[in-house]
């Protein structure tokens, strides 16, 4: 607890320096629906806030997005590297289901696999929010958040989060930090990007090979 | 065809599509930590000769004696060298034998039931899953079957050398696992009660079969456990292990206490986040089985009743419960399986009824058991994969190579709680340490160290280190502190 002044100091100069970034507009936080905390057969104790040091899932700064945002992907279609799904469907991305029990999350194969988002038309996005699978502890490897207006993403390509830090994905390496799955999801600043389609990549997990998703929601303004 | 041929070819090819469905892909699931341990003890008594029983928790010798023969065959003689295949060999070859024997003690059902009780077993997920699992179930199940066909054939013609080998059979099964007393006293109880209902007269001179049986059983039991006489205090150590395994049995505070019904889900239907392991077309044939065996079954088919009727209580009554047990049960069930296929099997449309149920029941536990022991192999939903490593586990040794070969006088520090099967997947690298909990100096060429102390290993680095994260089981994640370069 002794660490707690320090801990707020630290939130409130990263809020201060996303209000800082505002350009011509004021901020406002991001609030993000989240599902109730999930419970499956006996709780495994382990103790993750080593993995994000001094920034734990409950105290990480809400991501400030302008007024106005909204959720612009709940219901969009979305198409994945593994069409056949081992369990569940593609829809079940952006139903905006986000419980985490069996029937809510989709399961892709082995390996590096991704799923993409397709917003209809070009927004400016505010913010990604992931949630892969929350009923027990685990690590997903080589996490990629891209967001692009070309569908094959070959060109015009934004990366907005990258913690993969062998080039499993074969998108280069990134420095952002692996993180465990809780029902809070993960929150990424999508830093006013323009693009119609979200892609995110994983290449299985500290539980298994297996890829999932619960839900994926992008935040954003539509363009005009 | 040679009526010889015709006679045994079916179950040849039986028990070659059973050594098939056990062997291929042997590499490939990750060590399990239990596999793992039992993998080292034995590339230790490979690479130096000595063994000594250990009661706690490691069973009996069998298992790693059992490595030496295939690993001579495959050319390894050191832990560094020994491999995943050799020692998954060991129980897939007691596995397939299973298959054969049971074949074996089923003929008095008749030619093709007793075929279709081979290949029930030779398809049955729980039996082909733990024939690819380097522990001891698979080995105390092949001795088994074998005492039950030499003491058929005892009881059948009297000679004694029957009953010796029948001894002999229950000596490995002795020097199996410290449960195996439970399953002879359970083929005993059952062989008195199919008797109470009527059976052929006992051989003559049973004293003498008997005798034979006893003493062949004591001497193979001792030389096991006595290490072959080099470690005669194992002998003394097998009754602490008895102890043990009745403590353990009674359940307190184990972490595997399970609901009576928990075999019985087991063999019918097991659902977990999405997926369905299920074999409840041969649950529904073993229970014809066990009621046709009580309405008016052969001795065989009673005995088999009565056998798989008291393990199942008596593996359901005690709290502590793993789904390797199920192993135990899978011969009895096929026996009864077999049963109910043949109890119509009298009239044609009977056989046609029959025939198609038993292609129909086969088709679907070869399915389920190809799924769970390669699809799914790992997959924590599956009942069999029970406290399983994560593939995670793979990268663990590429890293530390990389790592030695960046600082080939650097050590690799693992510490953590638990690190089992890392010791496996380290076997022949140099500076190796494990710890339980973070010592002085915790800098080294790769650190790594479980969620819970990573933290407390963080603070006591010294240089400046990369962090990942990888998997040792579900649940239980590891991090992995880097040297930058």
């Amino acid at each position: 607890m002794k660490h707690a002044p320090v801990i707020r100091l630290a939130a409130a100069v990263l809020a201060l320096a996303a209000l800082a970034s505002a350009r011509a507009e004021d901020l406002v936080p991001l609030k993000v629906e989240l599902p109730k905390p999930l419970f499956v057969g006996t709780p495994r104790p382990i103790k993750v806030s080593n993995l994000e040091p001094q920034q734990d899932a409950a105290n990480r700064p809400p991501v400030m997005v302008p007024p106005g945002t909204a959720l612009l992907s709940r219901g969009k279609p979305v198409t994945a590297s593994d069409s056949y799904p081992v369990i569940g469907e593609l829809g079940y991305l952006t139903d905006g289901d986000k419980s985490g029990v069996e029937g809510s999350y989709v399961e892709f194969g082995p390996g590096v696999q991704w799923a993409q988002v397709d917003l209809g038309a070009p927004a400016r996005l505010a913010a990604v929010a992931v949630w892969h699978f929350h009923a027990e502890a685990r690590v997903y490897h080589a996490v990629v958040i891209q967001a692009s207006n070309d569908p094959a993403f070959k060109s015009g390509v934004t990366t907005l989060f990258n913690n993969d830090d062998t080039n499993a994905d074969g998108l280069g390496k990134g420095t952002d930090l692996a993180y465990v799955e809780t029902y809070k999801g993960r929150v990424v600043d999508a830093k006013g990007v323009v693009a119609r389609y979200v892609r995110l990549y994983s290449d299985g997990n500290t539980s298994d090979e297996l890829n999932h998703y619960t839900e994926v929601e992008v935040y954003g303004r539509p363009v005009n | 065809m040679p009526k010889t041929l015709s006679r045994w070819l079916p179950l040849a090819i039986v028990t070659v599509a059973a050594l098939w469905l056990r062997t291929r892909g042997l590499a490939l699931r990750p060590m399990h930590a239990d596999e793992a341990n039992q993998a080292v003890r034995a590339g230790e008594l490979l690479e130096t000769g000595r063994y000594a029983y250990d009661p706690r928790d490691h069973h009996g010798p069998l298992l790693y004696y059992g490595v030496l023969p295939v690993a001579w065959c495959r050319g390894q003689g050191t832990l560094a060298g020994l491999d995943e295949v050799t020692v998954r060999l060991v129980p897939a070859l007691a596995g397939t034998a299973c298959v054969l024997l049971l074949g074996l003690l089923a003929a008095p059902l008749g030619r093709w039931p007793s075929l279709a009780a081979a290949a029930f077993l030779a398809a049955s997920p729980p039996a082909v899953y733990y024939s690819r699992y380097f522990i001891q179930e698979t080995l105390l199940a092949a001795s088994a079957l074998a005492a039950f066909v030499c003491a058929r054939q005892w009881l059948r013609e009297g000679r004694a050398r029957w009953a010796g080998a029948a001894g002999a059979c229950l000596g490995l099964m002795l020097a199996s696992k410290e449960s195996a007393p439970l399953f002879a006293l359970a083929a005993f109880a059952a062989f008195l009660l199919a008797r109470a209902a009527g059976g052929p007269p006992l051989p003559g001179r049973p004293a003498r079969g008997l005798l034979a049986g006893a003493a062949a059983a004591i001497a193979v039991t001792a030389l096991f456990y006595s290490s072959f006489g080099a470690h005669p205090s194992g002998l003394r150590d097998l009754l602490g292990g008895y102890g043990q395994a009745l403590a353990r049995l009674r359940g307190a505070n184990t972490g595997h206490e399970k609901p009576w019904w928990y075999f019985l889900r087991l063999f019918t239907w097991w659902r977990a986040g999405g997926l369905v392991f299920e074999e409840a077309g041969f649950a529904a044939l073993v229970l014809a089985g066990f009621c046709a065996a009580l309405a008016r079954g052969t001795p065989l088919l009673r005995w088999a009743a009565a056998y798989s009727g008291l393990v199942l209580i008596a593996l359901s009554a005690v709290p502590y419960k793993t789904p390797w047990h199920a192993v135990d049960l899978a011969p009895g069930f096929a026996l009864l399986a077999a049963g109910a296929v043949a109890a119509p099997s009298r009239t044609r449309p009977g056989r046609w009824a029959a025939s198609a149920a038993a292609l129909a029941v086969l088709g679907m536990l070869a399915f389920q058991a190809d799924r769970s022991a390669r699809a799914y192999a790992s997959d924590p939903r599956n009942p069999f994969a029970y406290v399983h490593s994560s593939p995670d586990v793979l990268r663990f040794r590429p890293m530390a190579e990389a790592a030695l070969g960046r600082s080939p006088d650097g050590v690799i520090r693992v510490i953590s709680e638990e690190y089992w099967p890392l010791p496996w997947y380290f076997r022949g690298l140099a500076r190796v340490g494990y710890w339980d909990r973070p010592p002085a100096d915790c800098d080294g060429a790769l650190v790594i160290a479980s969620a819970d102390l990573a933290g407390a290993v963080r603070s006591r680095l010294r240089g400046a280190y990369a962090e990942s994260y990888l998997g040792l089981r579900p649940g239980f994640v590891c991090v992995v502190f880097t040297p930058r370069p």
